[in-house]
């Protein structure tokens, strides 16, 4: 019963997205650029899409002496680990005072204790498996006001994920308290579905319990407009092709001057997305394979990628419009 | 799932099966393991530094006799003459040629040990045999039964009647054993054990045999083993005494009278030690035993199949030492498939991937509740000790290492602790678990820092229920049997883990996560 609704609303489980997805369109030597941030970040500059800027880089525990000097003339910042997984590692500095930074929540940190964390990134504490990593400072981003309002409690972004270079669904992260400031979902993060034709939100969760409201400050979350959201997929499509990467997230932050950026991107984004739209990844994954025809080995360009964001967007109009004609029970009926 | 991952896992397990079902049903190799109470593998290694001339090694060799069936027997020795030496009392292997450097010799054998049960003689028996009486009934050396102290004490113990053999073995066998303490490093001599009160097992067993003559009862002391399941067999001295014509077997130390424990395997008379050497300038030796799961009928099938390629697969051949790492080798592949199967088909987190085989191979030594306390007591020490080194800013890998030292001396102060009876075991039994469970002490606190006591709390009982679902396997004896009789199973388990491997099916998890959702988006309360 339960097997069958799933697959009738077409959920993509984690072992299909593995086999079917993440193995077969992601080839193993493209991970590391996107596994390593300060790579990313390279890749992204180089083709003309936006991206934080970089601060300062320590790789080894003797670079660290040249953090602070670096950082002398910036207020607010980010550190974070290179190579660091689901929002672990990372600690954001809003302002400096004498020897100390002020950071989330208006704990203070003294330069001694920003160089420990710094060199815990470095011996790799939070890096995917434990290896040398590397301690990395970009600016804080300024986000957009709009977005700020419905994220009290940290930096919200924008997941978009992207196969085969065509957009399929799109979520906002928003932080929350109970997440600690992290936009991870399993940490306690809101999800929030963005349809991807007009860009407004139209569901929202925290774990799997729809939500209409952010429980932090009370803010409606349905029905809100992202602002730029076509730049957001642009950009994502765009991280998506220099990757080489058939199936991947992209987050996304509007930067209130700068306007979209990507953060960072995602061999194997999480399935939680579904959870935020209401929706399942399967049948747009598929209607992509439709249109795409079979899968080609070594970068595959199909359509321009102003044709593939269109696809993706009628793809996910389709979808919409099917959601809403789905016979209600469980009985019979078919996708 | 792809029909090549189906054909190959298909392939792969019909593979195995073909192979276990021809072993069964052709060749009869029982499938369960009948483990006849005193079945075991004895191995001996001696170790011989020469002095680079001629000389020889001596061992005892056990032979067949009273509830004991010595069969299998093999010696291996590099550049060394064996031959045995049959005497009434005892049977020695000798091992002679150019002794130089190092050499290695490997002796080994089956051995089927039965219970000896003899009933005491009651009323009048007839006289031990002329043979028998000049034998064992002399004073002796070793013996010294004519002596003053030993007549007065006989006198002292006022025996019944000469010819109420039993009351009189009975009377002597109970004044050493009570009256006389067993000290390990107390001497060995009987005259001295009897003036002190106290002796050294050899000891006490000498003097038993000294008032056993002198009290007109023919009697000998035995050297043989004690086997154990899991652990080196212990060495041991005891006795008999000769009435009615049998020799009842007894111990004044390990307290067993007119009978012999199915686990005691004789090597021959106390006269000669179990290893001596000639022409060396060190000797040292090591016995080693394991329980067989087969009756000495079905151990030589296994031995000598009659097909020739199965004679050469048998793992039965293999030294002692490589069959007992094989035995537990043999059980990770099943622990493998039970990790895909919650982690790929449940959907259960763990700490690393095979962390869960590891502990529960560290937990396969103890019971469970003992080993589950192992766990909470070495996470507790463990976090405790992380929280403390926090503060002081420590680099990764020393911090890593102060913890590691930090177990060692905890294993140290146990090991103090645990000393007195069996420690030796528990012991050896314990450093690896602690290693093992080492590890995840780090990626436990490392989980609290980062997301939680919550979740590390969570991802640690969901490793340790995964462990827990592979223990009864490791504890198993028939699953050990089975693998090991059967190795070809690991081939059909690569084929059921290809099968998992390619399973794009939903995971139970996925399920829980999206349950909700999918009710309330079709709109039912789904039941």
């Amino acid at each position: 019963m339960m097997l069958d609704g799933l697959r009738r609303l077409g959920i993509l489980g984690i072992n299909r997205r593995n086999i079917s997805y993440t193995i077969r369109c992601n080839a193993r030597r493209h991970y590391p650029l996107v596994d390593d941030k300060l790579a990313t970040k390279r890749l992204c500059e180089r083709a003309g899409i936006p991206v934080p800027r970089l601060l300062a880089v320590a790789r080894h525990h003797f670079e660290m002496r040249g953090l602070l000097p670096a950082l002398e003339s910036c207020d607010s910042f980010v550190l974070k680990p290179a190579r660091g997984a689901m929002g672990n590692g990372i600690l954001v500095v809003y302002g400096s005072g004498q020897k100390r930074f002020v950071c989330a929540g208006g704990r203070e940190v003294s330069h001694d204790e920003f160089l420990y964390h710094a060199s815990g990134i470095i011996s790799g504490l939070y890096s995917l498996a434990g290896h040398m990593d590397a301690a990395m400072v970009e600016e804080r981003l300024q986000v957009d006001v709009s977005m700020a309002d419905l994220a009290p409690a940290g930096v919200p972004d924008i997941r978009v994920i992207v196969y085969r270079g065509v957009p399929v669904m799109a979520m906002m992260r928003l932080p929350t308290r109970r997440s600690g400031g992290r936009a991870n979902l399993h940490q306690g993060a809101i999800g929030v579905g963005i349809d991807l034709v007009t860009g407004i939100s139209n569901h929202a969760v925290v774990h799997s319990t729809p939500i209409r409201e952010n429980p932090d400050s009370g803010e409606e979350l349905v029905a809100r407009k992202i602002p730029r959201f076509g730049r957001v997929l642009e950009i994502a499509v765009a991280a998506a092709d220099e990757t080489g990467l058939g199936y991947l997230g992209a987050d996304v932050v509007i930067d209130a001057h700068q306007g979209p950026m990507i953060l960072e991107l995602n061999a194997r984004p999480g399935l939680a997305i579904q959870l935020a739209n209401g929706a399942g990844l399967r049948p747009r994954l598929e209607s992509v394979d439709a249109r795409l025809g079979p899968l080609r080995k070594n970068g595959e360009r199909y359509l321009l990628s102003e044709d593939r964001l269109a696809l993706g967007l009628e793809i996910a109009d389709r979808a919409k419009r099917d959601a809403r004609r789905r016979p209600s029970p469980w009985g019979s009926g078919s996708r | 799932m792809s029909r090549s991952v189906a054909g190959t896992g298909a392939v792969l397990i019909a593979l195995g099966l073909a192979v276990f079902l021809a072993k069964t049903l052709v060749y009869e190799i029982p499938l369960a393991p009948t483990k006849s109470l005193g079945s075991w593998q004895v191995e001996l290694r001696i170790n011989v530094r020469g002095e680079g001339r001629r000389g020889s090694v001596r061992a005892l060799l056990p032979a067949t006799g009273t509830g004991q069936a010595v069969f299998d027997e093999r010696s291996s020795s590099d550049r060394l003459d064996f031959s045995i030496r049959s005497t009434e009392e005892a049977r020695i292997g000798v091992w002679t040629g150019w002794l130089e450097d190092l050499h290695e010799i490997v002796y080994g054998f089956r051995v089927q040990i039965h219970n000896v049960a003899i009933s005491l003689p009651a009323g009048e028996i007839p006289e031990p045999p002329e043979s028998v009486r000049r034998k064992y009934g002399q004073p002796t050396p070793d013996f010294p039964s004519t002596t003053p102290e030993v007549a007065d004490l006989l006198e002292g113990l006022r025996l019944p009647n000469p010819l109420d053999v039993a009351g009189r073995i009975r009377t002597v066998y109970s004044f050493v054993s009570h009256e006389i303490a067993t000290v390990p490093s107390a001497g060995k001599d009987a005259l001295l054990t009897l003036a002190q009160r106290e002796g050294s097992p050899e000891g006490k067993e000498r003097l038993l045999v000294t008032l056993l003559r002198a009290s007109g009862v023919p009697a000998r002391n035995l050297r043989g083993l004690e086997l154990r399941d899991g652990i080196d067999p212990y060495a041991r001295i005891w006795s008999e005494a000769y009435a009615g014509g049998n020799w009842l077997p007894m111990s004044t130390v390990d307290d067993f009278f007119a009978e012999r424990p199915p686990n005691r395997v004789v090597l021959g008379e106390a006269a000669s030690p179990l290893v001596e050497a000639t022409g060396v300038r060190a000797v040292g030796h090591r016995y080693r035993s394991m329980h067989e799961y087969l009756r000495p009928e079905e151990i030589a099938d296994m031995l000598a199949p009659s097909n020739p390629t199965l004679a050469w697969l048998s793992l039965y051949r293999l030294p002692l030492p490589s069959q007992s790492s094989l035995r537990v080798l043999l059980l990770l592949p099943i622990g493998a498939l039970f990790i895909a199967l919650f982690r790929n088909v449940i959907g259960i987190p763990t700490y690393g991937t095979f962390m869960p085989v590891l502990i529960a191979l560290a937990l396969s030594g103890f019971s469970l509740g003992f080993g589950l306390a192992l766990v909470a007591f070495v996470l507790f020490l463990g976090v405790l000790a992380r929280l403390g080194l926090e503060r002081l800013r420590l680099l990764m890998v020393p911090r890593l290492s102060i913890l590691l030292c930090l177990v060692v001396l905890t294993v140290m102060g146990l090991a103090l602790v645990g000393r007195g009876n069996e420690s030796r075991e528990w012991f050896a039994g314990l450093v690896l678990p602690i290693v093992i469970l080492t590890m995840l002490v780090e990626r436990f606190s490392i989980t609290i820092a980062e997301e939680g006591f919550r979740e590390a709390l969570v991802r640690a009982a969901c490793s340790v229920l995964v462990a827990v679902a592979i223990y009864p396997f490791f504890r198993s004896e028939r699953a050990e049997y089975l693998m090991f009789t059967f190795p070809e199973i690991v081939v059909s388990l690569m084929g059921f883990l290809v099968l998992i491997g390619g399973y794009t099916g939903y995971r139970v998890s996925d399920l829980l996560r999206f349950r909700g959702f999918a009710q309330q988006l079709l709109g039912v309360g789904g039941r």
